[in-house]
């Protein structure tokens, strides 16, 4: 379980002061997708990198499994997987020797991490650039080895920050496909995504973020009545659209 | 599709053993780089071969200055001194005969003779008299040879002037009240003195530049790459990642450094053997002496890197500025090359400097006592530690991977 409470953040300082978050709240259940959406720039980043540890919150709390991240980071990561959005690879280490590191810094090790690093690998369909160095993989092989770091110490909590961007129809469907089967399984999955589509067909809950705040949040059908729109995409559009409106 | 149990636990590990994880992972990855190995294995031996280059060049000059070599030499006016020019042709030097002024300067300037000697007219039968050399110091051949026409000039006029005080009933040495009788007391007499004195600049130069790229890709490198991010996510403690990061830019550091130290063992052993007029580097023991009292200034040059590159925004900009790094640390030296000054009982608790002065005495096969170079590991580890300290420090804020 994710929980995030009156977050705020503010960058800069003076003129040059920029408020990411202020007063973000959301709880994302475990065996639930729950989706964090809102337009570039509404703070969904921020949070993220607040709970997984990067940044600490000018006020409120975020916790993973109820631990509080600020104070004990380290236990807190170890219980969460990252695919963050820019996946950030090392071009001279194959995929499975990706892996195989992140695996280790969990405290892993051993035959009982190669079996897991196999597993993984024939999972995500790895198998044909599993031994390849990363110089040169495509955007597709890139988020693989990515999702593969992050599930490797089999976290029971998920970030999947835009996780079929640059995918081909195949590879979404089938890493859609997985985060199904993880929820199915029990986990708490938290994503982003600018795909309306997709958050439609995946998302249990969603929450609609602007300005640095939580400005709807429900079921997709709750929110399809809160706002009278027929699909995701025209209840995000409305929703952002009164909140700018109350901005302005 | 069998989907693995997340829900078991994975056993935590100690903090040494996350720090051998990093440092086996950044070892195994540059090791596979290019760059990190053209920078550990062949700029190490750069210096040394410049260096022993030069002290080749030395001693092939002193044994052709020291071994009488027949050189050319257009004379002007040679009726006008017979006495001199036989002189000249009893010390090897051959004598091209021109009567014209014009056409032995064009020989000289153009490079045909190395030097010209003009005999006035007067010179016949007269006690004292000037002759002009016609020189050509372009070419550093020429200096050499000008100076042995003077020399053998001057040897005639020693001879002319212990006869002519003869002559006039005084003593041959009437005209030299005090002679000078060489006595030197270093181990090392000559010119290589000059050339073993630049190897301690040069090391530190070395040790400086063995691991900056190592230190720039996995600090700002990786922020550059994005691979900074995943990285913080792993339940690492950051001054434990930057301490492991550091450790593998030691090692290559290391490597560099031996590598170099080596080299001027060997390069320089064997451009001194092949003149007899060249003393011997100092022993292979020295240089296992340098390159241990060397650890520490590995600690704090890698901490120092370390420091800059957290706080830069780019690689470029890092490499600006770790580019230039070498250069401090090794100026004291580079100038003590050439102004070599006593330090005094305290001078090597000053870190780096305090390497500088051990570094120099082993250079000169002097002796270090283990005192100072103790004081001089403390001292430098002591500001290495605290530079890394900052460093983990910097490496800790939200700016290390905000910026760029």
């Amino acid at each position: 379980m994710i929980k995030m409470q009156g977050l705020t953040k503010t960058f800069g300082e003076g003129k040059t002061k920029v408020t990411a978050l202020d007063g973000l709240s959301l709880d994302a259940s475990n065996g639930r997708v729950t989706g964090l959406i809102g337009p570039n720039g509404a703070g969904k980043t921020t949070a993220f990198r607040i709970v997984y540890g990067l940044l600490s919150a000018d006020s409120g709390h975020a916790s993973v499994d109820g631990i509080d991240v600020g104070s004990e980071r380290m236990e807190a990561q170890r219980a969460l997987g990252v695919l963050p959005d820019v996946r950030g690879l090392y071009p001279r280490l194959t995929a499975r020797e990706h892996i195989r590191y992140f695996g280790e810094l969990h405290g892993a090790d051993g035959s009982a991490l190669e079996d897991d690093i196999d597993d993984l690998i024939k999972r995500l369909g790895m198998e044909d650039f599993a031994d390849r160095r990363a110089k040169g993989f495509s955007r597709g092989q890139e988020l693989k080895v990515a999702l593969g770091r992050a599930l490797v110490h089999r976290p029971k909590n998920l970030i999947l920050d835009e996780p079929t961007n640059g995918l081909d129809v195949m590879s979404s469907r089938s890493v859609r496909d997985l985060i199904k089967e993880m929820r199915d399984d029990g986990h708490c999955i938290l994503i982003s995504s600018h795909i309306m589509s997709e958050v439609a067909v995946l998302c249990d809950d969603l929450v609609i973020i602007a300005n640095g705040h939580a400005i709807a949040a429900g079921t997709p059908d709750e929110l399809r009545q809160q706002t009278g729109a027929d699909d995701i995409e025209e209840v995000f559009v409305r929703a952002v659209i009164k909140e700018q409106g109350a901005a302005i | 599709m069998n989907v693995p149990d997340y829900n078991k636990a994975v056993k935590t590990n100690g903090r040494m053993s996350r720090l051998m994880v990093i440092f086996k992972k950044e070892v195994r990855d540059h090791l596979r780089d290019r760059r990190t190995l053209l920078l550990a294995l062949i700029y190490p031996l750069l210096a040394p071969l410049l260096v022993a280059g030069g002290l080749y060049l030395a001693g092939t000059t002193i044994q052709s200055e020291r071994t009488a070599v027949a050189f050319d030499v257009v004379v002007v006016g040679a009726d006008n001194s017979p006495l001199l020019i036989e002189h000249l042709e009893a010390h090897d030097i051959s004598i091209v005969v021109k009567t014209s002024l014009i056409e032995a300067k064009k020989l000289v300037l153009d490079g045909h003779i190395p030097v010209g000697l003009v005999i006035p007219e007067n010179a016949e039968g007269e006690k004292r008299f000037t002759v002009q050399m016609l020189m050509n110091l372009s070419r550093v051949s020429n200096l050499r040879l000008t100076a042995r026409l003077e020399r053998v000039i001057n040897i005639l006029n020693a001879e002319l002037t212990k006869e002519r005080l003869v002559e006039a009933g005084l003593e041959k040495d009437f005209a030299k009240p005090i002679k000078i009788k060489d006595v030197s007391v270093t181990r090392l007499p000559n010119i290589a003195v000059f050339f073993y004195n630049m190897m301690p600049p040069l090391i530190i130069f070395m040790i400086f530049l063995g691991g900056v790229h190592l230190a720039i890709d996995t600090t700002v490198g990786e922020r550059e790459r994005g691979s900074l991010e995943p990285l913080l996510l792993s339940p690492v403690e950051r001054w434990i990642l930057l301490l492991a990061k550091s450790k593998a830019a030691v090692l290559f550091t290391a490597i560099t450094s031996f590598i170099n130290i080596a080299a001027f063992y060997v390069f320089c052993g064997w451009a001194a053997s092949l003149s007899k007029h060249l003393d011997q580097p100092p022993a292979w023991y020295m240089f296992i002496a340098m390159f241990v009292i060397s650890i520490p200034l590995m600690a704090i040059a890698v901490a120092l890197q370390m420091s800059i590159a957290v706080i830069t925004r780019s690689m470029k900009e890092a490499q600006i500025y770790l580019g230039l790094l070498p250069l401090v640390p090794a100026l004291p030296g580079m100038i003590m090359v050439f102004k070599p000054i006593s330090p005094g009982a305290w001078d090597v608790a000053i870190p780096v400097f305090g390497q500088m002065l051990l570094l120099g005495r082993l250079a000169l096969s002097e002796s270090v006592t283990i005192a100072q170079v103790l004081t001089a590991t403390v001292s430098t580890s002591i500001a290495a530690a605290l530079i890394f300290w900052l460093a983990a420090r910097w490496f800790k804020r939200e700016k290390m991977f905000l910026l760029g």
